[in-house]
């Protein structure tokens, strides 16, 4: 590779710099397989007639009432804990702060299955709730219940970014706002939340689409959402072309929502940028009102959070007592550990590729293919599954005519890292990239100047200095693709469950003792990163920006 | 630490060998085990896999067994067409069995001992399935309630169980093949009719067979719908529980029953071995193990479990799985209409 005797050029060389040819590779790798989405309509117009008669009505009304369902409850539950942690003290406070993100660790389908065991199964809860109230539990397996639950889950993208917007707000506005008469609540309602408007938004948007794209969840609550029928064309109708074209319009709706999400993020940072100073100092609250405010956060995390690993303790240790599992267990958890790990590492290596290919040799096709490989975050994992396995087995049969190869592509692991990729590639991107803006540009400089080339940048100089993002985007990655369902489900070499595959499986039976312990380790995993980001961000870093994927 | 092993020499070499690790992970999935028959399995919740140990161990051969339920294992066949290691398909419905036959995914095969051990209304009139068990979709009462208050499918939708009926839900597949069942025999008029007659007594809808089960036993329901062989377990265990079946249309059609099965798939390589197992798992040794799960016999030699022995006299119903299979999105999409959630 040719020497660069100042560096990082700024001007185009003539043709594409070298390492734009690898974001393309990699863009092609990961966005390739979503554009066999609308190519559906192309080659089988017809599907589209008998679903769109049957089934698109109606699981399109279902997810939109799922979405504005989950949209309205996350900006309420979300919005108004952020407000309260942000402008009232009280007993816990501190603590609460934090302990109102964990929920974020807890996947709906495990909620869902702990809630279903107490209806189903006549748990304590039904027990309790019929004894005290002599009602039986609402029945779960309804609108409300499917919005209930994903509200619970997801509120934390609200309260994360409300919670960040409201400290961003100057004392000095709304102190001004109470020197003009105004009470302290009507501060709080007239100023500062109209200001962190966009950013309660954006949460909402997040979380709205994550709701979109849940599988597990709805799929237990039979509620007939897009993604549950896409599982249901292809798994029970057997009609490949019709489950790519419902995948294409949920995946309209969806990228709809990132652009909607974008520009309201944008607007959010305009609004921070005018608010500066000291935070609002929160006031203390007392008496009973101090309570109120430490009890209803406490029980909204005794229903997500502790009541349900509670009770998937006590239903691991039964099925510990029947002794069965353990084989079945292990074999799960080593399949899901290495499944996931592989796809980390990829990932990794290609958003490492590509973010230091953007740094030093910067291009338009350099831009253009960064913004293709984080696509895939805004796709269901029910969509990913069928976009990419339609061109791999297509790809197998080829192989296999020509070669005789067997199923390497689809028989095997390969098609399910490869989705893991596709899906979660944007997450090892923001978190390298983000690692990476940090780098001066001056130690390039430095390093080539002194004769490396580019390829010695990056392994001697970027990549030592790299490896906390690495480390961070492995680790989201990895926790991702462990707690990862509807893809899994739908791509996994037969025979070989993973702990989601053993949950959602044991669920669909009412086996509750059985899916237990796979669930809890699921959630222990997912608990790391959550609490690793919470640490990070009262070390000064910005949770949002390491959270919530930020608009690029 | 880290920092120091990014430090040293040869990171590339690092980054690569962590490609070829990963690699090699993934291979291990593709080429795992060579076995002489391979078995995609629907059964493999039902902790029989000792009647296929058995085979292994009489006949010193190799089997591998590849669970999934049975709509991915027609999905993952249809799509492996020619290149799919399978060998043979065992389902616990018929519908997918019927499924794959239509798609031309099975391989029709006929010996003297399969004909000998399974009567003609448990398999294919093609040979292209056999059936391995009889499983009977049957209404459930509490014992408190008489025995001659639910005698049909008709009779759960007696206004006097409001609240008290308990059903699975309608994305289960023994509900799916009972609904498209009753299409085939009663007509899509007759079926909805019953269908809402269910659906207006505002049924408790549970997750499982079992769910329903108990919940008749601690009488949050009194009448339900489930597989035979749930009860037979849990009787097994414990013969006080207050649960009884309630045989329906016994002077007239009979219940409902469908089978569990398996076919050698098309293109096998090892059709003998495949063969052979057949044989075993509808052999009365086979027999014996499905049986001990509380299912029935296909096999005439081999009566029912010793505490639910009475129950091989009930008349049977058979599903008409070549009308049935064909109506199987009509019955879905006529659950969703009336309701079922």
């Amino acid at each position: 590779m040719e020497v660069a005797a100042t560096a990082p050029p700024r001007t185009a060389r003539r043709g594409l710099p070298g390492w734009a040819y690898l974001g393309i590779a990699v863009a092609i790798l990961v966005a390739g397989p979503l554009l066999v989405l609308p190519a559906s309509f192309v080659t089988d117009p017809g599907a589209f007639g008998d679903i769109a008669d049957s089934l698109l009505p109606e699981a399109l009304r279902a997810s939109a009432v799922l979405g504005a369902g989950v949209g309205l409850g996350t900006l309420l539950l979300g919005g108004s804990l952020a407000a309260l942690v942000s402008f009232y003290d009280f007993p816990g406070r501190r603590w609460l702060d934090w302990a109102l993100v964990l929920p974020l660790a807890m996947p709906a389908y495990v909620l869902v299955f702990v809630l279903l065991g107490q209806y189903d199964a006549d748990g304590w809860l039904q027990g309790a709730v019929r004894d005290v109230l002599g009602m039986q539990l609402p029945e779960i397996r309804s609108t409300g219940g499917a919005i209930a639950v994903l509200t619970l889950v997801l509120y934390p993208y609200v309260y994360v970014l409300g919670r960040s917007a409201f400290l961003d707000q100057s004392r000095d506005t709304f102190e001004a706002a109470r020197s003009l008469g105004l009470s302290h609540l009507q501060a709080i309602g007239r100023l500062a939340l109209p200001l962190a408007r966009p950013a309660l938004a954006a949460g909402c948007a997040l979380a709205v689409m994550e709701a979109l794209a849940d599988f597990g969840a709805v799929n237990l609550l039979n509620y007939r959402a897009m993604t549950d029928a896409i599982y249901r064309v292809w798994y029970g109708a057997f009609d490949r072309a019709a489950a790519l074209q419902l995948a294409t319009v949920l995946v309209s709706v969806t990228v709809a929502l990132v652009l909607l999400e974008r520009m309201l993020r944008g607007r959010a940072r305009y609004h921070g940028a005018l608010a500066r100073g000291e935070a609002v100092v929160p006031r203390r609250l007392r008496g009973p009102r101090a309570w109120l405010a430490t009890a209803v956060p406490m029980v909204l995390l005794a229903l997500v959070l502790v009541g349900p690993l509670v009770q998937l303790a006590i239903w691991s240790v039964r099925s510990l007592g029947e002794g069965a599992t353990a084989p079945a267990l292990f074999r799960a958890a080593a399949t899901s550990l290495m499944l996931a790990a592989v796809a980390a590492v990829v990932a990794v290596i290609a958003a490492t590729v590509v973010v230091y290919g953007r740094r030093t040799q910067p291009s338009r096709v350099g831009d253009v293919t960064a913004r293709l490989q984080t696509l895939g975050y805004a796709v269901p994992g029910t969509v990913v599954a069928v976009a990419v396995y339609i061109p791999l087995a297509w790809i197998d049969r080829q192989l296999d005519g020509a070669f005789g190869t067997g199923l390497l592509l689809t028989g095997t692991a390969i098609g399910l890292v490869l989705a893991y990729v596709v899906r979660f590639q944007a997450l090892a991107y923001f978190a390298v990239e983000a690692r990476m803006a940090r780098l001066d540009p001056a130690l390039d400089d430095a390093a080539q100047s002194l004769g490396a080339d580019r390829s010695r940048v990056l392994s001697d100089v970027h990549l030592p200095l790299l490896w906390p993002g690495i480390v961070t985007a492995g680790l989201l990655v990895f926790v991702e693709a462990m707690k990862e369902l509807p893809a899994t489900a739908l791509l996994r070499p037969l025979g070989n469950d993973t702990l989601s595959i053993a949950v959602w499986e044991a669920t669909k039976d009412s086996r509750f003792d059985t899916a237990a312990l796979p669930a809890l380790l699921i959630v222990a995993v997912g608990l790391v990163p959550v609490i690793l980001m919470i640490r990070l961000s009262r070390r000064g870093a910005a949770l949002e920006g390491e959270l919530v994927p930020p608009a690029n | 630490m880290l920092t120091a092993l990014f430090r040293r020499r040869g990171r590339v070499l690092l980054i690569g060998a962590l490609i070829i690790a990963a690699l090699i992970g993934v291979a291990a999935f593709a080429f795992g085990g060579s076995a002489d028959v391979v078995v995609y399995n629907g059964r493999s919740q039902y902790g029989d896999e000792t009647v296929f140990k058995q085979w292994e161990d009489a006949n010193g051969k190799t089997l591998e067994l590849r669970g999934g339920t049975a709509p991915e294992l027609y999905e993952r066949l249809r799509s492996e067409g020619d290149g799919t290691p399978a060998d043979m398909l065992v389902t616990t419905d018929l519908a997918n069995l019927w499924r794959a036959k239509e798609a031309g995914l099975l391989e029709p095969v006929t010996t003297p001992t399969l004909e000998k051990q399974v009567p003609a209304e448990f398999r294919d009139p093609d040979d292209d399935w056999w059936g391995l068990s009889v499983r009977i979709r049957t209404p459930m009462r509490s014992t408190d309630v008489p025995e001659d208050a639910v005698t049909s499918y008709e009779d759960l939708g007696d206004p006097q169980w409001k609240g008290k009926l308990c059903l699975r839900t309608s994305n289960n597949e023994y509900n799916q093949s009972l609904v498209a069942d009753m299409l085939a025999k009663r007509g899509p008029e007759e079926t909805r009719a019953l269908l809402e007659s269910w659906m207006a007594n505002d049924p408790q809808i549970l997750g499982s067979d079992v769910d329903v089960l108990e919940a008749i036993a601690a009488r949050r329901c009194d009448v339900g719908l489930t597989n035979h062989y749930y009860l037979a377990r849990i009787l097994a265990d414990d013969p006080d529980f207050p649960v009884a079946p309630a045989w329906p249309d016994q002077d007239g059609a009979g219940a409902h029953a469908n089978l569990s099965g398996a076919g050698l798939v098309k293109g096998t390589a090892h059709a003998a071995d495949a063969t052979s197992l057949l044989e075993h798992l509808t052999s009365p040794q086979g027999q014996e193990e499905i049986v001990a799960n509380g299912e029935l016999a296909v096999n005439p030699e081999v009566p029912p479990a010793e505490h639910i022995a009475d129950w091989a006299d009930v008349k049977l119903d058979p599903i008409d799985v070549a009308e049935a299979g064909a109506l199987l999105p009509d019955a879905v999409q006529l659950m969703q209409d009336v309701g079922w959630k």
